[in-house]
């Protein structure tokens, strides 16, 4: 027990070991990372891109290779910067045959941005149901709560007890529309500052997709016909002043949907691969196209498309793997392994494993395990009695060795 | 028989003001919250309280963060520190039973104490909460707390180790790696985010009961 309890101790120290060493090496040497934005411009009919590694910080460049200085590159996007180019006389009085009108720009720019982040979080499972057509011009957020378990549940939160009336009311009406409880995904806009309420978009246990929402006290309930197995991983609502569309939809096979709204067809955007548990998408919204960019870890592609979802132009980029730059190279052929307890892909803790890349690491592994061997039969230790220690060494490299000494073995 | 209860009874002297004044402690920290929560509830409306805690992640449990981390930390040192004056569980370890087993009784005593207070506090928790709130708040707050109290546990053993470890260079040398592990317990994370590490971290904890066993050895074996 003895033994073994120092073991426990070695298993403990590498761990440590293996979360702290990694985390002061990139505090001390991590260089600066690209984050490269990529827009549209409706005049150029083409892309700028800012700060990527070509361009440099605070560069800005179309893809031909261009520079752009910061009037120049507010000039070829004018539905972004109207409100200066307005102010200094420059904006244009239409483009692309339409007439330039500040309110009608700015009801079509929408910014949506999305990291893995969001989906792998806890999320609440209460929300409030708010009241859409009150007659009222302000949106008021309700006493209740509701969580839709084995049935549609509201729960006053004043007295932390269920409102049985209402909780029958919304059962019944989901149960007519065939709703299978409990629900999977409960997404809306939980809040009242927005344009409108469009409540809540749920998809059941048989994975099927609804529409909730409160009108005049009464459910609304409408099952959405989507595609079979359409697998959907990941909803959020968006409170467009176009009234596009509802909600954004991730699904399984790697789709990015969005539901029209009233008639609630699913239009899929053309983007190819998405996958939301590892990529980032952003897009953005104006009066003439979207553009919509996903990024992976070192590259990003972007997708213009015009208000008839077809595709006008695509962008590709690519930078320097962390783990290709000197930085990432150098810790990769020290350490086998980085463990960390946060990653920047989810918001939950965990014990995440990182396995270096490349195989230098094993000399290194090596050369640490000898090392250890050589201290601890100078010491006068039998190889039989240090054999363990020097397979964690072996396994574990610098973190091993360190935890070895640490806890030193005194047994034999 | 007897020498357990003789044991029971000697460090039960030892840590039992201590412990007492952690209950207290904890009783008066549950008492605030609680009392803070329906003063809020009443101040600023229900609905608005339930709100920021699903959508803003404002909980309203934080002064129980370190409590379990304090109270763990005071009854090792209750515990051990009178051992390593004058090297006084040399003593107890000339008494006519297996050197491990002594050590052994006195630790489970020790975190027994510990947990069950730990437990207490617990289940006041769960029923204070569920005056003011459903499950769907209660369960995430659970899962955010439960590596609070672990932590608590493991601070206790960490410390043992730590304070029966008889050379000074390699108590700061497990100061530093039991420090390191404590920081497991204690990262600020949304209510809830604790989820998937939980079952490790107690797997963990239960693992590092045994720890103090290791320095004990070198303390017997008269490692200097």
């Amino acid at each position: 027990m003895v033994k073994f309890s120092r073991y426990i101790l070695i298993v403990i120290g590498i761990l440590v070991a293996s979360l702290a060493i990694p985390q002061l090496y990139w505090t001390m040497f991590e260089k600066v990372p690209v984050t490269t934005t990529v827009f549209y411009s409706c005049t150029l009919k083409d892309f700028i891109i800012l700060g990527s590694e070509k361009t440099g910080p605070g560069g800005r460049m179309d893809p031909k290779g261009n520079n752009y200085t910061t009037a120049e590159y507010e000039k070829s996007m004018p539905l972004m910067f109207f409100r200066q180019l307005m102010a200094d006389g420059n904006m244009p009085d239409s483009i692309n045959g339409v007439k330039m009108e500040a309110a009608s720009i700015n009801r079509a720019n929408s910014f949506f941005r999305f990291t893995p982040k969001k989906m792998l979080a806890p999320l609440p499972t209460l929300y409030p149901m708010l009241e859409s057509e009150s007659g009222k011009v302000n949106l008021v957020m309700p006493d209740d709560y509701f969580r839709i378990g084995s049935r549609m549940e509201f729960i006053l939160a004043k007295t932390n007890m269920i409102n049985e009336e209402k909780s029958v009311l919304f059962t019944n009406a989901l149960k007519e529309n065939g709703f299978a409880f409990p629900a999977k995904i409960i997404s809306g806009i939980p809040t009242t500052r927005k344009s409108k309420d469009e409540g809540y978009f749920v998809t059941d246990s048989e994975e099927s997709l609804f529409h909730i929402k409160m009108k005049k006290g009464k459910p609304y309930v409408a099952r959405i016909e989507t595609p079979e197995n359409l697998g959907i991983v990941y909803i959020e609502c968006v409170d467009l002043r176009t009234n596009e569309f509802y909600c954004y939809l991730f699904t399984g096979s790697n789709g990015i949907y969005v539901v029209m709204d009233e008639v609630y067809d699913l239009q899929r955007l053309p983007v190819e691969g998405f996958d939301p548990f590892t990529q980032t998408v952003r897009i953005n919204c104006d009066l003439f196209n979207k553009c919509i960019t996903v990024g992976g870890n070192y590259w990003l592609k972007s997708t213009a498309i015009d208000d008839m979802y077809e595709v006008v132009n695509t962008y590709e980029e690519k930078w320097t793997d962390k783990y290709e730059r000197i930085d990432g190279k150098i810790l990769s052929s020290l350490v086998p392994f980085q463990m960390s307890l946060s990653s920047p892909e989810s918001a939950f803790i965990n014990l995440n494993f990182l396995k270096s890349p490349g195989y230098l690491w094993i000399i290194t592994n090596l050369i640490f395990t000898s090392l250890a061997a050589f201290i601890l039969i100078k010491k006068g230790r039998k190889l039989k009695n240090i054999i363990i220690d020097l397979f964690l060494t072996a396994l574990t490299g610098v973190y091993g060795c360190i935890a070895i000494f640490i806890f030193p073995n005194k047994f034999n | 028989m007897m020498i357990m209860k003789s044991i029971i009874y000697k460090e039960w002297i030892k840590i039992k003001g201590t412990f007492l004044a952690f209950l207290v402690l904890g009783l008066i920290a549950l008492t605030i919250v609680f009392l803070r929560v329906r003063h809020d509830i009443l101040f600023v409306d229900a609905a608005n309280y339930w709100y920021s805690f699903l959508f803003r992640g404002s909980p309203y449990y934080m002064l129980l963060k370190y409590l379990p981390a304090v109270a763990g930390l005071g009854i090792a040192i209750a515990q051990y520190f009178p051992e390593t004056v004058d090297k006084r569980i040399k003593l107890t370890f000339h008494l006519p039973v297996e050197e491990n087993e002594i050590l052994i009784m006195m630790h489970a005593f020790g975190a027994a104490t510990i947990i069950s207070m730990f437990l207490f506090f617990f289940l006041i928790f769960i029923a204070g909460s569920s005056l003011f709130f459903p499950s769907d708040i209660i369960i995430p707050s659970l899962i955010s707390i439960v590596p609070w109290f672990l932590g608590g546990v493991a601070i206790y053993f960490m410390v043992s180790l730590i304070l029966l470890e008889p050379i000074w260079l390699y108590r700061g040398l497990f100061a530093i790696i039991g420090g390191g592990f404590i920081t497991f317990f204690y990262i600020n994370a949304s209510i809830g985010g604790y989820k998937p590490i939980i079952v490790s971290l107690l797997l963990l904890t239960a693992l590092s009961s045994i720890v103090v066993l290791f320095t004990g050895y070198r303390f017997r074996k008269g490692e200097m």
